[in-house]
């Protein structure tokens, strides 16, 4: 069996690298695939969070690098899911503590444990943590805000995966990169306050998984400790869920791409 | 001709018994040419021009002999009456200066007697390419750099120019130099990239970043695109950004950029 690894990056902080590891890894496990999660972003702490296991966390990461543990004992299980595995992050260390040999062994053994797919919810920034979750990574979603600054970075953090990981410094395949839009909101794109999808991929050039509307159902989610893709109907849920079925090889057309015209009655009555 | 290379063979097979071998190379370095021996001044257009470095430790030769002399000290170049001439330029703050840009100064060439004792106690040597009155030691320096020379002409009478081909997007952040010849990159080049060649610069698709050719001071290098949108231009050292919006007929379109005295020229490339 081979196992996948795949790193959630972006090099700007704030754009949904986090809510997006933990829908993504929580969307394979509902379709039966054994996933494990892993929270780079060491020092900080946010993952944990948002899949609603903060109270669980006893080891972390950091303690697994160190050796003080095994590999077991810091593996969270998913209430919901049976398939899905938490690591989180080490609140009192700082990303130095990230060694490659002890991120190495850690992905090694998790691939002895038949995990099919590893995601690792890289930090924000260009520096060791972020440099530490893609270095193993066999594809990469690149999480991008319509704005000049995040599409900006994003490209930064291309340049990187093509020339700073294991698999471009051994010089084999390279890392499979796929772009995902998140808050994208097709009114605003209309304004011309949001950079359209073609604007994008004019900058960036790279194959588009997904589009992830803008929506308040995203704080819901994250206040309540659930992934965004639990939020059964809403449209956040509906396009993970299709970024998942993409990256799984299915043909799915792209959704909540175009303008909303809002209806005469809330345009008489006001939004909500 | 064939009797020196002949010569030059059997020398190589001779000392092959030794743990090492003496011989003379030839290598292109840069050279520095100093037109003023104002340090102030210097340092300023330095900072200005090649502060920002980016130089991957090459050699580098000190020139000296463009500084402006008084004329009784260049015609007789006595070690006595330097005393006389100008102030000598002050070699310990160029050599700092040069290494700050991570360069490497390895010798200097027109320097005076008294230039040149402070460059042996710097650790550079003396590169001189004419005859100048000098102490006995650097005499026998010279007459190596002679043969050399007189060697490479023989051997390769014309040395090949290699160009480097990129096909992989150039994101921003990425840098690629094509060293003593032409750059082709076959993808785009994104804000924030910077593509350098000593020769030509070719992009055949966006090219949205920092583009130099001759990066070494050749005036005939251009720079090509299939989509001009540079962020900046530069041939032999004259730029332009686009602070000031790229002409219409070459924004967005197929063009090249050539110098034209001191003047960047743009012109539509219509095929």
């Amino acid at each position: 069996m081979t196992s996948k690894i795949v790193v959630v990056t972006s090099g700007k902080g704030g754009v949904g690298k986090t809510t997006t590891s933990a829908s993504f890894a929580t969307g394979l496990a509902m379709r039966g695939h054994k996933t494990c999660v892993i929270d780079f972003d060491v020092g900080l702490r946010n993952l944990d969070l948002i899949m609603g296991v903060e109270r669980r966390v006893v080891y972390d990461l950091i303690n697994v690098i160190n050796d003080e543990i095994k590999l077991t004992q810091a593996l969270i299980k998913d209430k919901q899911l049976d398939k899905l595995y938490i690591l989180a992050a080490s609140q009192t260390r700082d990303k130095d503590a990230l060694k490659q040999d002890g991120v190495e062994r850690v992905l090694n053994e998790l691939k002895e444990m038949e995990f099919e797919f590893i995601i690792c919810d890289s930090p924000a920034g260009i520096e060791t943590g972020a440099l530490m979750a893609m270095h193993y990574a066999d594809e990469a979603l690149v999480v991008t805000n319509p704005e000049v600054s995040s599409v900006r970075d994003s490209d930064r953090i291309l340049g990187m995966l093509s020339s700073k990981t294991k698999r471009a410094i051994d010089g084999g395949e390279p890392v499979k990169e796929h772009l995902l839009i998140t808050r994208y909101n097709p009114n605003r794109v209309e304004g011309g306050q949001m950079l359209s999808l073609d604007d994008i991929h004019e900058i960036l050039r790279t194959p588009l998984i997904g589009v992830i509307p803008e929506s308040e159902i995203v704080l819901q989610a994250s206040n309540q400790g659930l992934p965004v893709i639990h939020m059964q109907g809403s449209d956040v849920s509906e396009a993970y869920k299709d970024v998942v079925a993409r990256f799984l090889g299915e043909d799915k057309p792209m959704r909540f791409t175009e303008a909303v015209k809002a209806s005469w009655f809330k345009r008489v009555f006001g939004a909500k | 001709m064939t009797d020196m290379t002949r010569e030059g063979v059997g020398r190589k097979s001779a000392s092959r018994t030794g743990t090492f071998e003496l011989k003379s190379r030839r290598f292109s370095v840069l050279g520095l040419v100093l037109h003023s021996a104002d340090m102030t001044e210097l340092a300023a257009d330095w900072a200005e021009r090649a502060g920002v470095g980016g130089f991957e430790h090459e050699p580098v030769v000190i020139d000296l002999s463009a500084v402006p002399r008084a004329p009784a000290a260049a015609a007789e170049g006595q070690a006595d009456l330097a005393l006389d001439g100008p102030a000598p330029v002050d070699l310990r703050a160029i050599v700092e200066l040069l290494r700050a840009s991570q360069l490497q100064p390895v010798a200097v060439t027109g320097a005076t007697p008294e230039e040149l004792l402070l460059a042996q106690a710097l650790g550079l040597a003396d590169a001189a390419d004419e005859p100048v009155p000098a102490a006995a030691p650097a005499e026998a320096v010279r007459e190596v750099v002679r043969e050399i020379v007189v060697e490479k002409i023989i051997e390769k009478p014309v040395p090949p120019t290699p160009t480097l081909v990129v096909d992989k997007p150039l994101r921003s952040g990425q840098r690629v130099y094509a060293k003593g010849g032409d750059l082709v990159v076959l993808a785009l080049v994104n804000h924030g990239a910077e593509v350098i060649a000593d020769g030509s610069v070719h992009v055949y698709a966006p090219l949205r970043g920092k583009a130099i050719a001759g990066a070494r001071g050749d005036t005939a290098a251009r720079i090509y695109a299939h989509s001009l949108e540079a962020e900046l231009l530069a041939i032999a050292g004259i730029y332009r950004t686009t602070e000031n919006p790229l002409p219409a007929d070459v924004a967005g379109k197929p063009a090249q950029v050539l110098l034209d005295g001191e003047k960047l020229l743009m012109q539509p490339l219509a095929f």
